[in-house]
This record gives structure tokens, C-alpha cells and sequence, in this order.
């Protein structure tokens, strides 16, 4: 924040770092998990439990976290002029997106 | 602003004819906000699957109703429409496909990969 040109850098650099990891989590997600109509409840624990996958869930969830909050943020930045309406959708997204990493969180915690 | 007055000023969407970029741009956006608004749903459903066998047990009831299904599928089309969006926006980042033709034709590759994605996808699970 000291270098006030540089404030909007910060976020598009990790809307894109995060972005490349998302892209890859997905597509290994899809080749690597047990395919959805025929798995069972413990075929989905052990994927989920190996720990490679309940680290890269973890930063999945954080770095999906972190994307949606810039992305959501800049639209909202771009619809919402009034600053008081601005500030209440902000907080309202933050809340939602807080509250899904402390769930998820707790999702990943039980893989312990 | 002189001169200015004889823009063509008008916000009614359906008269805005819209370039392939720029669809595939607004679409990159609208496809955003929805996977945001999926993601408590998927956290919840992530979370249930995993604390127990009632719980898997409920959310493959809850994942085959039609709603559900429903709800996959809009999801299913903006996370692959955001990712090759977004993959064609991380290009021209790095400066390619910036002249007008190329991004005429790299749009429509992120839309048919899209629709070719998606059909393939459905048939896998649906086989």
C-alpha cells in the first residue's frame, strides 16, 4: 500500500498464479479421482485422506477462495458505484467466502 | 468533449451487437459469479461426503435429484467456459493472439472447445 500505482498488482498477480493452480488441481482432480456415478464412501475417504490429496484439496479450497474474492470483488467494484451498497456486498461476500473456508477447513480436518 | 455528442449512446443490451471476444469475455465474467455462488454448496457437499457413510449416503440422494442435476450442469458449463476463457486471458497476458483476427479466432476455440468439453463430459457420465 505504500506504493500507490502498485495497488492493483497485487491481486492481479495472484488472481493469475492462483488461476494456473486451479487449472492444474482441476484436471488432475478429474483424472486421478474415483469416477463419480460408481464411487463409494470409502473410495472417496481414501482419495481424499492420502495426503498429497488432502494438501492439494487444502490449497484448492484457499486458492479458489482467493480467486473468487478479487474476481467478485472487481465486478462488484464495477456495479455497485454507491459506496455504502459497495461496502455491504463486499462484506457479504467476504462473509460467505469466510465461512466457506472455515467449513472446508473443517471438511479437511476430519481427513486427520 | 465536443464532437462527443453524436456517439451512439444506448445501453439497451439487445441493440449492443456484442464481438465473439467480447461474449466470450462477459460470459468469462457471468460463469464466474456463478461458480462463486457454488461454492458454500460444494463446500457443504464436500464436507458431508467425507464425515461419514450417512452422510456420502446423503449427498449421492441429494446430487441425483433433478434440481441437483440441474444446478451440475449450469455449473459444469461455467467452470469449463471460465477455465478456457480464463486460460485464452492468461495468454494474452504473455501478449499472444492480440491482433484483431487472432482473438476473433482464439474466442470461438474457447466456445466450440467449450460445447466439445461438455458434450463429451455428458456422455461420460451418462454412459
Amino acid at each position: 500500500m505504500s506504493a500507490p500505482g502498485l495497488q492493483g498488482l497485487r491481486p492481479w498477480i495472484i488472481q493469475r498464479i492462483t488461476a494456473v493452480y486451479l487449472a492444474i488441481f482441476i484436471i488432475y482432480f478429474a483424472l486421478s479421482a474415483p469416477s463419480m456415478g460408481t464411487m463409494t464412501a470409502g473410495e472417496w475417504r481414501a482419495w481424499a485422506g492420502s495426503p498429497v490429496n488432502t494438501i492439494s484439496l487444502g490449497l484448492f479450497l484457499i486458492a479458489t477462495l482467493w480467486h473468487a474474492w478479487i474476481g467478485v470483488r472487481d465486478v462488484i467494484l464495477d456495479y455497485f458505484p454507491n459506496v455504502v451498497a459497495r461496502l455491504f456486498v463486499l462484506a457479504l461476500v467476504a462473509a460467505v467466502l469466510l465461512g466457506s473456508l472455515l467449513w472446508g477447513l473443517k471438511a479437511l480436518l476430519l481427513m486427520l | 468533449m465536443a464532437g462527443s455528442d453524436s456517439r451512439p449512446f444506448f445501453l439497451n443490451l439487445i441493440k449492443i451487437r456484442l464481438p465473439v471476444p467480447g461474449v466470450v469475455s462477459i460470459f468469462h465474467r457471468i460463469s464466474g459469479v456463478f461458480l462463486f455462488i457454488a461454492i458454500p454448496w460444494f463446500v457443504y457437499l464436500l464436507e458431508l461426503s467425507l464425515k461419514s457413510d450417512e452422510g456420502f449416503e446423503q449427498v449421492t440422494r441429494l446430487l441425483n435429484q433433478t434440481f441437483s442435476k440441474l444446478l451440475l450442469i449450469v455449473i459444469l458449463l461455467s467452470l469449463i467456459h471460465h477455465l478456457f476463457a480464463g486460460i485464452r486471458f492468461l495468454l494474452t497476458d504473455f501478449d499472444i493472439g492480440l491482433d484483431k483476427q487472432q482473438s476473433k479466432n482464439t474466442a470461438w476455440l474457447v466456445i466450440i472447445l467449450g460445447i466439445i468439453s461438455f458434450v463429451l463430459i455428458m456422455f461420460g457420465v451418462c454412459s
